[in-house]
């Protein structure tokens, strides 16, 4: 991806540029929202991260410009703080994610990932209405209904919306924090780890007849159905 | 005499000088009003007598006797009487006779005198010459009863000055301690972090205005200060982070060069103390947003027994792993006003807190019960583990921020769960408390249900 850093720190924005780079990403690193704003008109980036906290003009002032110009890119907000209200007042001035310093390159990449993938995904994927089609498994949300070919799969609550998020996001990664923020709905993470108790426990129903597992662990960041 | 200190006295004491001010008042008008009465009957009967005998020789009987009969029959008869004695005291003639002898001068009569239709009155006795003696009788109460209907009069009359004065005490009473009452509420919501409450300042002005608009101002500085404080804190959070951010990234640059394969571990765990120092900045961010008390606004009515539940078969499968049993007790539905974010948060810390303290094979139990207490209707969660619990004097350090108990470093936990706990309950305006489950520890949060 052609990446976008905003971000004042020197120091910490090198290293991310860094890291970034290290995973085969484009990174240009901008200081401030007048370069930031300057480099999206010269060159079209596939996602931008931006600090919230900026010397001039802060981090949601540069979004709202960005947004008023008619700039789509995915944004992901960057903060230094974890204030539930601040979170809903970035996604509200038109962020489409919004991390936690210091979020891992991983984690930060993946969300990127699911973003980028999210624009470009049209509705065309199997199934109709609500229901979710991926390989040989079916998710109905709204039915509370799941199957694996033609077995009916006997899921709790949290399992169903734990496959359904997989599902809608096949061949996406999703960490840990995308998962407990979006299955859960937590605004915290519980230091226990209750994602992973949670695929263990939705993979033995996916595979109580002896079939293959269509949930891949990605090490240190998370799970992704198979596509 | 000590002077009266507190409202309730110095208002017991001006009602009593009140009420003694108006009873004294109240008897010297009636005092007075008789006095006159009295003094216009000695005269009246001064002249009466003046009109038997300034017509009448002193001394002829007959003459007498003959001008009181044209004066009673002149006259309204009704509080008027005449007696002429002899010097021997013997009736000689008049209307009425006295049953007692009178002396010489102006005398009261009463019911005693057993007078038909005379119930008080004034005698004036004069010598008619001759060794008689004219006695002329008037009513000092021209209508029947008439001094118990004036008594009563005076009674509703002051009586109704006394209520007066009363029902303006008690009303003046009501209002201070309205007044005072909203400097009391606007004061409990400042401690529970609603910093935004001040206290409403009546136009109309005056000294209860002056003190409320004081009052406010003290508020908006201390809110102001407090703003600042926060500032610092978020700087502090941001200008830590970074760094902390920058550290982390190094090392994970660091693990990923091929020559560093050896150092593997020990850069794992330098990235590990990192996360520890980001988790420990988390957590106290979390509680200084919890204690700020801006989460109220978004309170919304929850069935706290299902969340419970929810979380409950959740944890059970974490509580399994690490070889623990998660029971599910009683969890009965109470609806609250809550955060149902900040209630998850800290319901699955105390589930963590007891997973960590307790060895492998210990029983975690949760419950939900409705308590009806003096204070009114509350919900209340209890964790229990039969862990080997906390001593009685430890139980106030595990509240405390960074009152980790066991120094071990391998103990993960950064000594933020129960605060941050204890900060939601207190959100809530409900209470965090530690008891001994004997064996292990009970903790119970109690959070107060609105109207109920």
């Amino acid at each position: 991806m052609n990446l976008l850093l905003v971000e004042d720190d020197d120091g910490y924005a090198a290293t991310l540029a860094e890291e970034l780079r290290a995973l085969d990403h484009a990174v240009t690193v901008a200081p401030d929202g007048m370069t930031a704003l300057q480099a999206i008109d010269r060159e079209p980036f596939d996602a931008a991260i931006l600090d919230r906290m900026l010397p001039h003009m802060d981090g949601t002032a540069i979004l709202r410009r960005l947004r008023e110009s008619g700039k789509t890119l995915p944004v992901v907000m960057l903060s230094a703080l974890g204030r539930s209200a601040e979170k809903v007042e970035g996604l509200e001035a038109g962020a489409d994610d919004y991390v936690v310093k210091p979020t891992p390159a991983a984690e930060l990449e993946a969300r990127l990932k699911a973003l980028v993938r999210g624009r470009q995904w049209t509705s065309t994927g199997g199934g109709s209405g609500d229901t979710i089609c991926v390989g040989d498994i079916t998710v109905s949300p709204t039915r509370f209904r799941a199957w694996r070919g033609e077995r009916p799969l006997d899921l709790v609550k949290l399992e169903l919306q734990l496959l359904a998020e997989l599902a809608r996001n096949a061949g996406t990664v999703l960490t840990r924090a995308m998962l407990i923020e979006r299955v859960w709905g937590y605004d915290f993470e519980p230091t226990t780890n209750i994602v992973d108790v949670q695929i263990r426990a939705l993979r033995r129903k996916l595979m109580a007849d002896g079939e293959d597992d269509p949930i891949v662990t990605v090490r240190g960041v998370g799970y992704m159905l198979r596509d | 005499m000590p002077a009266p200190r507190s409202l309730r006295s110095l208002t017991l004491a001006f009602l009593l000088v009140f009420f003694l001010a108006v009873a004294l008042t109240g008897f010297a008008t009636y005092r007075a009003t008789q006095r006159a009465i009295v003094e216009l009957v000695d005269e009246r009967i001064d002249a009466l007598s003046d009109a038997v005998l300034s017509q009448t020789r002193p001394g002829d009987v007959a003459a007498i006797i003959g001008r009181i009969n044209v004066i009673t029959d002149e006259r309204d008869t009704g509080n008027v009487g005449f007696m002429l004695t002899d010097a021997g005291g013997h009736w000689l003639g008049g209307n009425v006779r006295l049953a007692r002898p009178l002396a010489l001068g102006y005398s009261t009569l009463g019911r005693r005198d057993r007078i038909t239709g005379l119930s008080a009155g004034r005698a004036l006795v004069r010598d008619a010459g001759g060794g008689l003696t004219l006695t002329t009788i008037a009513e000092t109460e021209p209508i029947d009863r008439e001094n118990k209907a004036r008594r009563r009069l005076y009674m509703l009359g002051f009586g109704s000055i006394v209520l007066i004065v009363l029902a303006g005490t008690a009303l003046f009473g009501a209002l201070v301690s309205r007044r005072i009452g909203e400097v009391r509420e606007t004061a409990r919501a400042i401690i529970d972090g609603d910093m935004q409450r001040r206290i409403t300042v009546d136009p109309a002005g005056g000294a209860f205005a002056e003190q409320a608009a004081t009052f406010n101002h003290m508020l908006d500085r201390i809110a102001e200060l407090m703003r600042q404080i926060s500032n610092v804190s978020n700087d502090i959070a941001h200008d830590m982070r970074t760094p902390l951010a920058r550290l982390r990234g190094r090392l994970a640059l660091i693990a990923a060069r091929p020559d560093a394969a050896g150092l593997a571990d020990e850069i794992g765990e330098a990235m590990d103390q990192c996360d520890a120092l980001l988790a420990m900045f988390a957590a106290t961010l979390r509680i200084a947003e919890v204690e700020g008390g801006d989460r109220r606004a978004g309170f919304a009515s929850l069935d706290l027994g299902a969340l419970v539940g929810e979380i409950g078969e959740m944890m059970t499968a974490v509580a399994a792993e690490s070889g623990h049993e998660l029971v599910l007790g009683r969890c009965a539905p109470v609806r609250i006003e809550g955060d149902r974010q900040l209630l998850s948060q800290a319901l699955i810390n105390l589930i963590e807190n007891a997973l960590r303290h307790t060895p492998p094979g210990a029983t975690i139990t949760l419950a939900v019960t409705r308590a009806e207490t003096g204070a009114g209707a509350a919900a209340e969660i209890m964790v229990r583990d039969n862990g080997p619990g906390i001593a009685p004097g430890d139980r106030a350090l595990a509240l405390r921020r960074f009152g980790r108990l066991e120094p071990s470093r391998h103990n993960a936990g950064h000594g933020l769960g129960l605060p941050l706990v204890d900060a939601v309950a207190r959100l809530h305006r409900g209470t965090l408390s530690l008891e001994d489950a004997a064996p292990g520890l009970r903790v119970t949060i109690r959070l107060p249900i609105a109207g109920g």
